[in-house]
């Protein structure tokens, strides 16, 4: 598989240039209308991959009912742009009669009203309809793991064209709407005339598009993605998984109520069956072939299905049926290739997850090679200088983290047995036990990630237990994982930059506009993600654009440190820290948690390394089974008898 | 005249039977769930397959159409054989699909193994629709006419073949998973994977068995709904496998009895909602049944069993 090559900003400029001319010029230089009605229904699939990648492709949740997204926004322009619904008239309608969005019709003597709400209203109408029962249908389940927001949406894809079909007052049931109002611009109805709908449709696409890459590169589009690369993370970083995941749900459901109304608008009718199962599996084949979460391969995906059912497979169709004729072969001349689209759907699905699942177009960059200079440079030692603890809280004489009673269970088991413990402002206190002492279920315990059985965990005096991981960070509580959970497919610094979630205040909306406050604010984070990778010194700055997955254990130990104080914490929770690190390393990292102390940290460490605890801790605490067996000074430890068993063995305490 | 008590009554009845089959294929769900932390969809057409080698191995044996009628031992032999045939070769179809299209994709985060199965789905599907030109095919019918009718409620003798063969798989698969070496294994996987690895477990032999039998016991689900209905489509993987899966979730996904208990109670749900509101909205109401569990109960009635993978 050859990468494509990364093109020069200038390059990329001139080629979009030159698309778009040809496709504003296309319906001059191919005046057939057939072809310019498959280009149309081209723009409408371009639009309904656009909106299944923010889904599926961003947010990593597998929709498998997109369509009815797309049956939604279909019904509501198609029922009120035509003459399915005729309720009777009566004067409460005239204030709509007067903006023109209903008409009063006489049907055998009887006045009812027609209604005629305008296109480019119901564009953005459809959009906000869809996105609200994208809303209402992902909030119940995108609290769960996203497995069940697959089969739900299967069933809730199934469920829509089912309504459409039996609610025939509202829907016409089977035999769908018909007389569906064209749209109107300047006294001029676009009627059958594909070249309008073209237009229309590239300026749908188009502002797609833009909406797309400005969330991708925003904030929301990177926690998103690490929603994708590993939700329990994501939730520690700040994001609040579930708002997010539901915007996301929401914002593909707009996308595709939009798509409906304009296709609807073209066809001027609306069948149930446009919009089973098949048309789910199509969007998704158009983004897996594309590139999941990649914007100019989603266009692409859906340009060539469209093409491979409208041009390419009749073609080959005529072709293979006219060499049958020609050897007179009665099978090949019977042979319906047009037929066999679904099944080249499904085998392009496996095809690609096997062979290339990043799609035609990888939605990664390529990442910039190091030098060999920067390869094989010497290591320098990075400093802090930025606050990384602004001095936002008075330190007062109340302890900054205050655990009572604390009690956790797993099943029978209790992982923690009444642990009580407290941890002064400033402090760095070192948490020290045999592997299953409970070391990691207590710091999951205070990050929101497993819910206690009992007890209290107060940080400057306010009870965490109850809250979620997201809402524990803004406390001022950011922490590392023993096992690394970075997002590996992320870069360095987006991962840093992921840390700073819950400090930027600019939402979707602000990307999505473009608004200069936000720009800036990214810019600034940027500088202080990369002023955070200095601490380093050299080890990162240079692999700031780097996969994650490509940096060496150590190195990624260090950017998991980076970006838990990216959230610019009161509390730092390091759990295993130097693991993995050589004797030479772990000292290093040693000085500059103890430089973090220094600025006014405070640090809650478990480390299995005892000369990095003597060297750091102000306080020790010792568990064990779930109990606490000591606590004390580092030196105090050393020598307690009872630690000194449990830690080593009875056999090693006596030598 | 028949009776309210006793309409419902015979919609019990009607619903056992259902029930047992959306049981069988809960387990492949289950199974494949609790091991892999997978929805496969390819389960859903497996099932389809099943219908279709029943049908071949009847209709091989001279028994097409619904008017051959058997008795006696030649019944049991044919009904024995098109049962073990399809159980095979859905249990084959499924350890290959795993092996080929889903060993690869062990360990790729996200939703791209759901995606493989997915497509392995359609495959089936649409192979399937072509070679039968999209037809809906008549499935022979050997235990037409020996029905038995207590107080106006009829018992058709294959309901009570379908639930003698149903409890035969599923006492079967109970016993194999809370007995056996390998069922040990699988429960051992099904809890932690890497730390059975690393007691010896043959992980992937343990996930080729978990396809095999949830495979054969689509199949054999597959050959119960011909019977049953007396017909066999290309689509008719899709509205069972919803409900076979909402079954699953609704016992407790990754759990064996759990999935049995809900196919039970979907199969009743169904034959009720039908009879007592129309049948037009029974997939309606069992979607909202999933939804409802996976907001209130997600764990289901008996506990869902899902890998730990913290």
């Amino acid at each position: 598989m050859r990468p494509i090559p990364t093109l020069t900003a200038r390059r990329r400029g001139f080629l979009l240039i030159g698309l778009g001319v040809i496709l504003l010029a296309l319906p001059l230089l191919d005046p057939n209308q057939a072809d310019i009605d498959i280009a149309a229904n081209c723009t409408a699939y371009s639009a309904l991959a656009l909106g299944l990648n923010i889904v599926v492709g961003f947010a990593g949740l597998l929709d498998l009912g997109y369509a009815a997204f797309f049956a939604i926004g279909a019904y509501a322009y198609g029922i009120l742009a035509s003459y399915q619904l005729q309720p009777p008239w009566t004067p409460d309608w005239q204030f709509l009669a007067d903006i023109g969005f209903v008409s009063k019709l006489t049907i055998e003597g009887n006045a009812v009203v027609h209604f005629t709400f305008p296109f480019w209203l119901m564009l953005p109408g459809s959009a906000l309809i869809a996105a609200c029962f994208g809303i209402a249908f992902g909030a119940p389940t995108l609290r769960l793991k996203g497995d069940y927001l697959a089969i739900v949406t299967l069933g809730f894809g199934e469920i829509v064209p089912i309504v459409a079909r039996n609610w025939t007052s509202l829907t016409n049931g089977a035999e769908g709407l018909n007389g569906v109002a064209p749209p109107h611009a300047f006294g001029y109805s676009f009627g059958i005339n594909s070249i309008p709908y073209y237009y229309v449709g590239l300026a749908i696409v188009g502002l797609l598009l833009l909406v797309s890459v400005r969330l991708r590169d925003s904030a929301t589009g990177r926690a998103w993605m690490a929603i994708r690369e590993d939700e329990v993370a994501a939730g520690a970083m700040g994001i609040h998984t579930t708002r997010l995941k539901l915007l996301a749900f929401a914002i593909g459901a707009g996308f595709a109520g939009m798509t409906g109304t304009f296709y609807i608008a073209k066809l001027q009718t609306a069948t149930p069956d446009m919009f089973d199962l098949p048309v789910s599996v199509m969007v998704l084949v158009m983004i897996v072939l594309g590139g999941m979460g990649s914007v100019w391969g989603a266009i692409l995906g859906a340009v060539f299905l469209s093409l491979l059912q409208s041009l390419f497979l009749p073609a080959l169709n005529n072709a293979v049926q006219g060499f049958g004729a020609l050897i007179g072969s009665g099978f090949l001349q019977q042979l319906q290739i047009t037929s066999a689209s679904e099944l080249i759907f499904g085998i392009i699905l496996v095809g690609m997850m096997l062979y290339r699942r990043q799609g035609l177009i990888p939605a990664a960059r390529k990442p910039p090679l190091l030098t060999t200079e920067q390869m094989h440079a010497s290591v320098t030692r990075g400093a802090i200088d930025l606050p990384v603890h602004p001095a936002r809280h008075a330190r007062g004489a109340k302890p900054d983290l205050m655990i009572e009673g604390l009690t956790v269970r797993y099943g029978g088991l209790h992982a923690l047995k009444s642990i009580s413990m407290r941890v002064e402002p400033g402090q760095i206190v070192a948490i020290i036990g045999p592997n299953g002492s409970g070391k990691s279920t207590l710091f999951n315990a205070i990050t929101g990630l497993v819910k206690p059985f009992d007890g209290s965990i107060r940080f400057a005096g306010e009870e965490l237990i109850g809250l979620r991981a997201d809402q524990i960070l803004k406390r001022g509580i950011a922490r590392s994982f023993q096992n690394i959970r970075l997002f590996p497919q992320l870069s360095v610094i987006d991962n840093v930059m992921i840390g700073q979630h819950a400090r930027l205040k600019s939402g979707p909306l602000g990307a999505v506009l473009g608004l200069p406050s936000g720009r800036a604010e990214e810019r600034a984070a940027r500088v202080r993600a990369m002023a955070l990778l200095g601490m380093f010194g050299n080890r990162l700055t240079p692999r700031a654009d780097q996969l994650v997955s490509s940096l060496s254990y150590a190195n990624r130990r260090r950017v998991e440190i980076a970006r838990a104080l990216a959230s610019a914490p009161r509390l730092l929770m390091l759990d295993e820290p130097t693991a993995g690190m050589n004797p030479a390393e772990s000292i290093e990292l040693a000085e500059q948690i103890g430089e973090l102390r220094a600025l006014g940290l405070t640090i809650l460490l478990v480390e299995h390394k005892l000369d990095v605890v003597v060297r750091l801790a102000d306080h020790v605490i010792v568990l064990d089974h779930g109990d606490k067996l000591a606590e004390g000074k580092a030196d105090e430890i050393r020598r307690n008898e009872a630690v000194l068993t449990a830690y080593l063995g009875r056999a090693a305490a006596h030598v | 005249m028949i009776t309210p008590i006793e309409l419902f009554a015979q919609q019990a009845v009607n619903g056992l039977s259902l029930g047992a089959m959306y049981a069988l294929l809960a387990l492949g769900f289950t199974l494949v769930y609790g091991i892999l932390e997978l929805i496969n969809f390819a389960h859903f057409n497996v099932f389809m397959i099943g219908s279709f080698v029943g049908l071949i191995v009847l209709q091989a044996l001279g028994i097409a159409g619904q008017s051959v009628v058997l008795h006696g031992a030649p019944l049991i032999f044919a009904l024995l054989l098109a049962l073990i045939v399809t159980m095979l070769v859905c249990g084959i179809l499924g350890v290959l699909i795993e092996r080929f299209t889903l060993r690869p994709m062990r360990g790729v985060r996200g939703p791209m193994a759901m995606i493989t199965t997915i497509g392995v789905s359609y495959i089936l599907y649409n192979v399937v629709l072509l070679a039968t030109n999209a037809q809906a095919l008549n499935f022979p019918d050997p235990l037409a006419t020996q029905d038995f009718d207590i107080h106006h409620v009829v018992i058709r003798a294959k309901q009570i073949l379908i639930w003698i063969i149903s409890l035969i798989l599923m006492v079967g698969l109970d016993q194999f998973v809370r007995r056996s070496r390998l069922g040990k294994a699988m429960r051992a996987t099904a809890q932690d994977a890497e730390a059975a690895r690393m007691m010896g477990v043959d992980v992937d032999r343990v996930v080729s068995t978990a396809f095999f039998a949830g495979s054969a016991l689509a199949g054999a689900a597959g050959l119960i709904f011909g019977l049953y209905y007396n017909f066999t489509q290309y689509s008719i993987g899709y509205s069972a496998g919803l409900r076979a899966f909402t079954a699953a979730v609704l016992g407790g996904i990754g759990n064996v009895p759990g999935a049995m208990l809900g196919g039970i109670l979907i199969g009743l749900i169904e034959t009720m909602s039908s009879q007592y509101i129309a049948t037009k909205w029974a997939d309606v109401i069992i979607f909202s049944i999933l939804i409802l569990v996976l907001v209130f109960k997600p764990a289901g009635l008996l506990g869902a069993l899902a890998p730990n993978r913290s």
